[in-house]
């Protein structure tokens, strides 16, 4: 029985060291730099939500090798997980705690609190302390543009949106798609699904492909493993997608439209910068907002790829009049309410 | 409104659609009625599955052969499975616990290979898929026919399997064995029925049809593998088999029972139906627990359910 026992324990824990992240440290050299500590609640190669952020701070790291000394942690997806990650790399001594995603918010302020000294960084979200900041996307502008070119593209006025869940951005991507494509045709149906998570592939690649049979011809997904399904339904049915965070044109030459590719770049430096003068603790509520938009370059859109024709010289000068609009902040998002719950 | 949404077009799309659902369900739950009518409750099928979805894949990304990536997802789905045979059979492990930590390891492994195979990219890796397959004359059929017979060959093939795997345990003397182990294995026992070995045997098979399906999720339904590309299914099949009070051709209605309930309620969001999508969502779900409780009340468990066998105990 004890043979037993202590075999089931062997399992247990070999599992366990296969599912808890496995990091990586990515400097040797630690004298004098700040310490990061990265948290991402996936993987750092899902083409994505994670990748994009783990890409944007290994280009910081690289323009700026002798200042930070960065860990990476991947896959710490439960909240219950969440907490004892942040107390330990805390303990630990570490300068800058990043947790990047909406599920660190509760977290991370209660750690934050308890750690005065610490830096801490979220990623989405709404509540602070007086050592915490956060950077967010403002997802309504890039899905803005993708209603826009979805609008100008379709050829018979039904367009679709798939996302993971209607929480924080997901929930104005999808509002701001809704209000680009009303702006250029106000009777255009417009399809909406929400597969619940952000990883069933599966789900998503059969919404996609009941949208198409309905006569949706151009779809924008607004997620990370679900867009990957998404872009094989298109494929199958050859009609157009359009992609988010990354520049997914590879997946699929003949049917990527276009995409919203997210730079978090463009707010790291401020945010470091805020973090080594010691301006952190002084900032104002809306200064802790590092908001990645059209406006600092921190969201783009890929360049548009229309093999089947569908977009006249006409359509492409409106998509970028749209774009410049977007990025002198002409346009009014005020509309779009937040979600109530 | 509604008679806008309920088109002809409408329910062939979503009909079709739940065939395609319900296969990576039925598959491994045909498996599962091996396993289970010898009285081995195998909790594991979602970590088998994924391990069948990354040797499925990458065997079909190296070699290019399809064909050859189904066949390394039932070598390895029955491979892992021959862990739980080992700890459920020979050292007589609690059967829940030893499933509840194989399916942990089994999707850990799964991502660990395959972060091993492919390393990190800036684009998944990808193949080509199994393409859809139309039977000539029957695919022509107005509405049937685009429902029925114009799927990918291992949907078919899936369907194929209910009636095998109907006839193997109903009609010949190694299903016979399978259900006298689960049965009632020291009567079995005392037949000369080799208990420990029928019960290696129903898990393996178990093994093979989880890992089969597990490849059809990579390169069939899908053409990429990702840590959750079984999503949840390993565990609606277990529940299916009991749903179905471990009968194939109950099976497959559990299957598409659970397959149309997730395909209408994504049609029926896109449509924008006035329902709080959470809602739409549970759908499946809901239907699922209330098939089961339903069900479950005249299921006819094996009367050696999860038990393990020993000579040695009376």
């Amino acid at each position: 029985m004890k043979k037993k026992l202590l075999l089931m324990f062997l399992i247990m824990i070999t599992a366990l060291s296969f599912t808890v992240a496995c990091s990586n440290s990515d400097s040797s050299d630690t004298s004098n730099k700040l310490k990061v500590a990265l948290i991402l609640p996936g993987k750092k190669d899902d083409l994505s939500f994670n990748q994009s952020m783990y890409e944007g701070m290994m280009a910081y790291v690289k323009a700026n090798p002798d200042k930070i000394d960065l860990k990476v942690t991947e896959n710490v997806y439960e909240v219950s997980d969440i907490e004892p990650a942040l107390l330990d790399f805390a303990d630990q001594g570490y300068d800058v705690i990043i947790g990047h995603g909406f599920q660190f918010m509760e977290p991370l302020i209660k750690v934050a609190a308890q750690y005065p000294d610490t830096a801490f960084v979220l990623g989405t979200g709404y509540k602070f302390e007086s050592n915490s900041v956060i950077y967010d996307v403002s997802l309504d502008r890039g899905g803005y543009q993708m209603g826009v070119i979805a609008a100008l593209a379709t050829q018979t006025d039904k367009i679709g949106v798939i996302g993971g869940a209607d929480v924080s951005e997901i929930y104005r991507g999808h509002e701001g798609f809704k209000l680009g494509a009303k702006s250029i045709n106000p009777n255009i149906q417009v399809q909406e699904v929400y597969t619940g998570d952000w990883n069933d592939t599966a789900g998503a690649k059969e919404a996609a492909i009941g949208m198409y049979d309905s006569g949706v011809d151009v779809i924008w997904h607004s997620g990370d493993g679900i867009g990957l399904g998404v872009i094989q339904a298109a494929k199958e049915k050859d009609k157009y997608v359009l992609g988010n965070v990354a520049d997914q044109h590879d997946l699929a030459p003949n049917n990527v439209l276009s995409g919203v590719v997210y730079q978090w770049q463009a707010v790291l430096e401020g945010i470091f910068a805020d973090i080594e003068s010691g301006k952190i603790n002084d900032l104002t509520d809306n200064e802790r907002f590092y908001w990645i938009t059209a406006e600092n370059g921190g969201e783009v859109y890929s360049k548009i790829n229309d093999p089947k024709g569908w977009l006249t010289s006409d359509d492409l000068t409106k998509v970028e009049s749209s774009w410049s609009d977007l990025k002198s902040g002409k346009i009014d998002f005020s509309v779009i309410k937040e979600p109530t719950n | 409104m509604l008679s806008n949404i309920f088109t002809v077009s409408f329910f062939v799309s979503l009909l079709a659609s739940t065939i395609r659902l319900a296969t990576p369900i039925l598959l491994p739950a045909l498996g599962q009625i091996y396993t289970q009518r010898a009285g081995i409750l195998n909790l594991s099928v979602e970590g088998t599955m994924t391990i069948g979805a990354v040797a499925g894949f990458a065997a079909t990304y190296y070699s290019g052969s399809l064909w050859l990536g189904i066949l390394m997802g039932m070598a390895f789905g029955m491979l892992y499975s021959l862990l739980m045979a080992v700890l459920s059979v020979t050292l007589r492990a609690n059967q829940v616990i030893a499933g509840t930590a194989l399916n942990i390891l089994g999707i850990g492994l799964a991502v660990f290979f395959y972060r091993v195979i492919f390393g990190i990219q800036s684009l998944p890796p990808q193949v080509e898929p199994f393409q859809m397959l139309k039977i000539p004359f029957l695919s022509e059929i107005p509405v049937i026919g685009v429902i029925l017979f114009q799927h990918n060959i291992i949907v078919y093939l899936s369907f194929v399997m209910v009636v095998i795997t109907w006839f193997i345990l109903e009609k010949t003397t190694f299903g016979l064995k399978i259900k006298a182990v689960g049965e009632n294995p020291k009567a079995a026992d005392s037949k000369g029925v080799n208990v420990s070995k029928y019960r290696y045997f129903a898990v393996l098979i178990g093994g093979i049809y989880a890992g089969a399906a597990g490849a059809f999720m990579s390169i069939a339904y899908l053409n990429i593998f990702t840590e959750s590309i079984i999503g949840g299914r390993g565990f609606i099949a277990v529940a299916v088999v009991i749903f179905a009070r471990f009968l194939p051709i109950r099976a497959m209605w559990g299957a598409l029972l659970f397959g149309v309930a997730s395909a209408l309620q994504l049609r029926l969001q896109a449509l924008g139906i006035d329902v709080a999508n959470q809602l739409m969502l549970m759908l499946p779900y809901a239907l699922t627990i209330i098939a089961l409780v339903l069900a479950s009340k005249k299921a006819d468990f094996p009367s050696a359910y999860a038990i393990p066998y020993s000579r040695k105990e009376r």
